[in-house]
């Protein structure tokens, strides 16, 4: 079966923000949520990177194992879902998830939670396939149809990859051996003398990390 | 020409001794030298890849972080903490607290066993003393049942999933939950009004005195025997001071946990719920046994809540000093109100 995975290319990401609006899109994800978003870091400054996180649908998900009623489960794909029947609101989800892909609707008393929604991978919920009741809680089921996530289809860069996991990691490991600099998770500084490491690939931009 | 000496000879090996010396210290240290050069010149080796990821985990200062997105910690891309919140609640909190809170029953039901019903030893005499006011005791009830709604439906969140989901299934648990939950909010922020009453009726005479360690020494009679007392033992007294400081800390993380409406972050939350749920425990584990100890424990204990009134050789027996000030003032004996219960025992007498 299929291991699937989202993988978000950061020298590659251009933050227009379209996996944002293409999920909320295409879900009608209810107003105040929003299941994936893009986080830029040293915005205006060289070296800036943006990314799309959503749920990354971990395999050993630490939402589903802090839930009091148990309401997560992992698909044969590997794709984390959860049942909003179940889901009492607690938000202890959202506490455990390093990247924050519980969203909460502010339904509840005191303004506390209501039931949580979340990146599904387009994979729909618990309801049958395509249903309208699994629309109206869920989202859209692009997988049962043969689809991929619908931010990875719209990355207007193909920054965000979404399918299995070997056919993503080979593709980005394409891209990394074209770009000859490495995929800048160790440091070629010294090898290759002062200047940051797109200088002496050549790449040197806009978008160089070197701070000179 | 100069003849050589005998000393020619020696002073020829030991400069041969020298140069050898100071060749192999050469060879050993003249390749360390990068190193030096290195560590002085501090040969910095920047790797962008590092620093992003850094940044990235939020290892070191928040970087210039923008996202389009608004809402609560939507900047951070990877909450490290959650790990170690996760870890707490499943690994720590969960086994630990279960063994504790089942160990304080075991010990309960182990003492009751071997030691019984504390009993009055010379019997009821049927003379009564007012113990407690109706304000105290109508204070004493009120925070009972606030505490045990909410203990009752904070443990079923925190033990449900294990133990209730097996007996009434997946739907039948979450409505369960979803009840429990919406109950432990309710009645949650009606729980400071309970620690404040109680406050304010017992405060008196539960300052700390010499005779109430001397009290704790004797392990308050808890095994035979009695030790001195004056209207609250030690035991009492550390049970009010810890209502007030675990009720505090209840309280503070509750109100954060219960609005989550006001932008706090995980952060807080997370420190909410580790100070929330380990005063829970405690107070719990406590509350068990101040429970037994006030009825099925002593004997003529219960009353003193329930009515209010107190036999004489209980006070005797268990708070000497504060029967003996009873008594100066003339307080022994007195009629009850009206609607006594039998449980006081023995007829009513008036005056001494």
């Amino acid at each position: 079966m299929a291991r699937m995975k989202f993988l978000c290319d950061a020298e590659r990401c251009i933050e227009c923000n379209g996996c944002v609006t293409a999920c909320k899109n295409e879900h009608e994800v209810p107003w105040g949520v929003n299941r994936r978003r893009v986080v830029t870091i040293n915005d205006g400054e060289p070296g800036e990177r943006s990314m799309s996180v959503a749920c990354m649908h971990c395999s050993d998900a630490p939402c589903a194992a802090v839930c009091p009623v148990d309401c997560f489960y992992t698909t044969e794909d590997g794709v984390v879902l959860h049942d909003k029947d179940i889901c009492i609101g607690c938000g202890y989800c959202f506490y455990a998830c390093p990247f924050g892909a519980p969203q909460f609707p502010s339904t509840g008393a005191y303004g506390s939670r209501g039931a949580m929604d979340k990146c599904t991978f387009c994979a729909g919920g618990p309801e049958p396939d395509g249903s309208a009741e699994e629309f109206k809680k869920y989202g859209r089921n692009r997988l049962s149809e043969g689809r991929l996530p619908l931010c990875a289809e719209m990355c207007s860069t193909k920054a965000l990859l979404a399918g299995d996991g070997d056919t993503v990691s080979d593709i980005f490991r394409e891209r990394v051996t074209y770009r000859g600099i490495g995929t800048l998770a160790w440091g070629w500084g010294v090898a290759y003398g002062k200047g940051g490491v797109r200088q002496s690939a050549g790449l040197g931009g806009k978008a160089s990390s070197t701070k000179e | 020409m100069g003849k050589k000496s005998p000393e020619d000879g020696g002073r020829r090996r030991r400069m041969m001794f020298r140069a050898f010396a100071l060749m192999l210290a050469a060879v050993l240290l003249l390749p360390l030298m990068p190193y030096a050069v290195a560590y002085v010149g501090g040969i910095t080796n920047p790797n962008p890849g590092a620093d992003l990821w850094r940044q990235v985990r939020q290892r070191e200062a928040p970087p210039e972080v923008r996202t389009q997105v608004q809402g609560v910690d939507t900047g951070v891309l990877i909450n490290a903490r959650g790990e170690s919140w996760r870890e707490f609640r499943m690994e720590q909190l969960i086994p630990w607290s279960g063994w504790f809170l089942g160990g304080m029953l075991v010990a309960i039901a182990l003492f009751y066993l071997l030691r019984g019903r504390i009993r009055i030893d010379n019997g009821r005499s049927g003379i009564l003393v007012q113990r407690f006011t109706v304000n105290q005791r109508m204070a004493h009830w009120f925070m009972a049942v606030v505490f045990t709604i909410l203990g009752l439906t904070g443990l079923v969140l925190l033990y449900g999933r294990f133990v209730l989901i097996p007996l009434l299934g997946p739907e039948g648990f979450s409505v369960t939950a979803a009840a429990c939950k919406e109950i432990h909010n309710l009645f949650g922020p009606i729980f400071p009004l309970a620690v404040l009453l109680i406050l304010f009726y017992f405060a008196r005479g539960n300052g700390f005195h010499w005779v109430d360690f001397k009290w704790l020494a004797k392990g308050g009679g808890l095994l035979g025997g009695h030790a001195s007392a004056g209207h609250f033992n030690m035991g009492q007294k550390l049970w009010f001071w810890g209502t007030l400081l675990f009720g505090l800390s209840l309280v503070a993380s509750g109100f954060v946990l219960v609005f989550p409406n006001f932008g706090q972050g995980r952060l807080i939350m997370e420190w909410a719920h580790f100070s929330h749920g380990i005063a829970a425990v405690l107070f719990i584990g406590g509350a068990f046994a101040h429970s037994y100890i006030g009825t099925l424990g002593m004997e003529g204990a219960l009353e003193a809540m329930t009515n209010g009134y107190v036999d004489a050789n209980w006070a005797k027996e268990h708070h000497d000093l504060w029967y003996a000030q009873m008594e100066a003032e003339g307080k022994v004996g007195v009629v009850p109100e009206r609607g006594l219960s039998e449980s006081s025992g023995g007829p009513e007498t008036a005056g001494g």
